[in-house]
């Protein structure tokens, strides 16, 4: 009896580098990254092209830890990187940190109806008022469908 | 030793080696059941606090002045504005949010769930690698608890007696749940999260509605 007690000891002994890593998902490509500035200047030329982007983590999915907001090279500026759910979790203790992730860039045609409901959204995951006011019409919404990331 | 005293050996030790690791999936399980409301891993301290407004400038400059007015423990390890107003600083761990032009900070610390935030870690199999295999073992372990579970009585206690009605009960339960929640009258096979009606003969009643491609995200 002791011996499969030592056996099982011993396998999470060996999971415990795992444990401590900051890798999300899929391995990074050794692509060069794109700056979120230049994904923001020329949109269309990457949607349906995997990207990879560097920078700071602004914002964890408060709830479920499913996205994070990637702040790049120039101010007022960031990228959502959405994952599927429970395949990669952000702790909210990532915030602040400096992150490289990868995926596919994404375009979504939202109507007015739906840009509301996503803010509306937003607001209740993120506990901030919402503002109807905020969406004036239909937006066209760019994200990142994350496969991987390096959290430092 | 006859088929059944093997059949309860196995239920008996199984059942010892995988208690541990019952409760703690049955714990998560109940918490992540209910993460539409709350983060089951995480909780979120905050603390407001409002200082003398800030003239908006450079980020640097805003920094330094609201470290001093807000008598923060040092520069932070990175800022970050969302707009010319908004500046957010980022310590180990916590994280400030300010509106410089109001004269309003929340300060954010989160902090991990007591016992849950464990729970989940293992559950919701974060670790991946190793614990991926630990996990499967558990869930070959549970399925064997199950079939020997059937078979430890026999006699009017047994499967043969109200042994099969009990487990009707719990075969019927997911069946008659599918049938409520899935199945419509015409349909022909499951269908993928987020088909319409248009698009795939029926839809899903209560189960990812308003969730499709051109949606709103998360």
């Amino acid at each position: 009896m002791k011996k499969p007690l030592a056996a099982l000891v011993l396998a999470l002994l060996a999971a415990a580098p795992a444990l401590a890593a900051t890798k999300y998902g899929k391995p990074l490509s050794n692509a060069t990254p794109v700056k979120v500035s230049e994904l923001m200047a020329k949109p269309d030329a990457y949607v349906g092209k995997v990207v990879k982007v560097e920078g700071l983590v602004t914002e964890v999915c408060p709830k479920r830890g499913c996205w994070i907001n990637v702040a790049g090279d120039k101010e007022f500026q960031t990228i959502r990187v959405k994952v599927e759910d429970g395949v990669i979790v952000f702790p909210l203790t990532d915030k602040g940190k400096k992150v490289v992730a990868e995926g596919t860039f994404t375009k979504m045609e939202l109507t007015k109806e739906q840009a509301l409901e996503r803010a509306k959204h937003h607001a209740e995951e993120t506990k901030t008022k919402f503002d109807p006011a905020s969406v004036t019409g239909p937006q066209t919404v760019y994200q990142i469908m994350g496969t991987g990331a390096v959290v430092d | 030793m006859n088929w059944r005293r093997l059949n309860n050996v196995l239920h008996r030790d199984l059942g010892y080696l995988a208690a541990g690791l019952t409760l703690v999936y049955a714990v998560s399980g109940v918490a992540v059941n209910h993460r539409q409301d709350w983060n089951p891993s995480w909780k979120v301290e905050a603390e407001t606090r409002t200082f003398a407004p800030v003239p908006v400038s450079d980020r640097e400059a805003m920094t330094a002045a609201l470290v001093e007015r807000l008598a923060l423990p040092g520069p932070p390890k990175s800022s970050f504005r969302s707009a010319p107003h908004l500046v957010e600083l980022f310590y180990d761990g916590w994280s400030v949010k300010a509106d410089a032009a109001k004269g309003t900070a929340t300060i954010e610390r989160p902090r991990g769930r007591r016992v849950l935030r464990e729970a989940n870690f293992l559950h919701l199999n974060e670790p991946k690698g190793l614990w991926t295999w630990v996990a499967d073992v558990y869930a070959v372990v549970l399925a064997l608890l199950a079939v020997t579970g059937l078979f430890v009585l026999k006699g009017k206690n047994g499967l043969s007696g109200r042994g099969k009605w009990l487990t009707g009960i719990g075969v019927a339960i997911p069946l008659l749940a599918l049938l409520v929640l899935l199945w419509r009258p015409g349909d022909r096979g499951p269908r993928g999260e987020g088909e319409s009606e248009a698009g795939g003969g029926g839809a899903h009643r209560g189960m990812g509605a308003g969730r499709g491609a051109a949606g709103p995200s998360r």
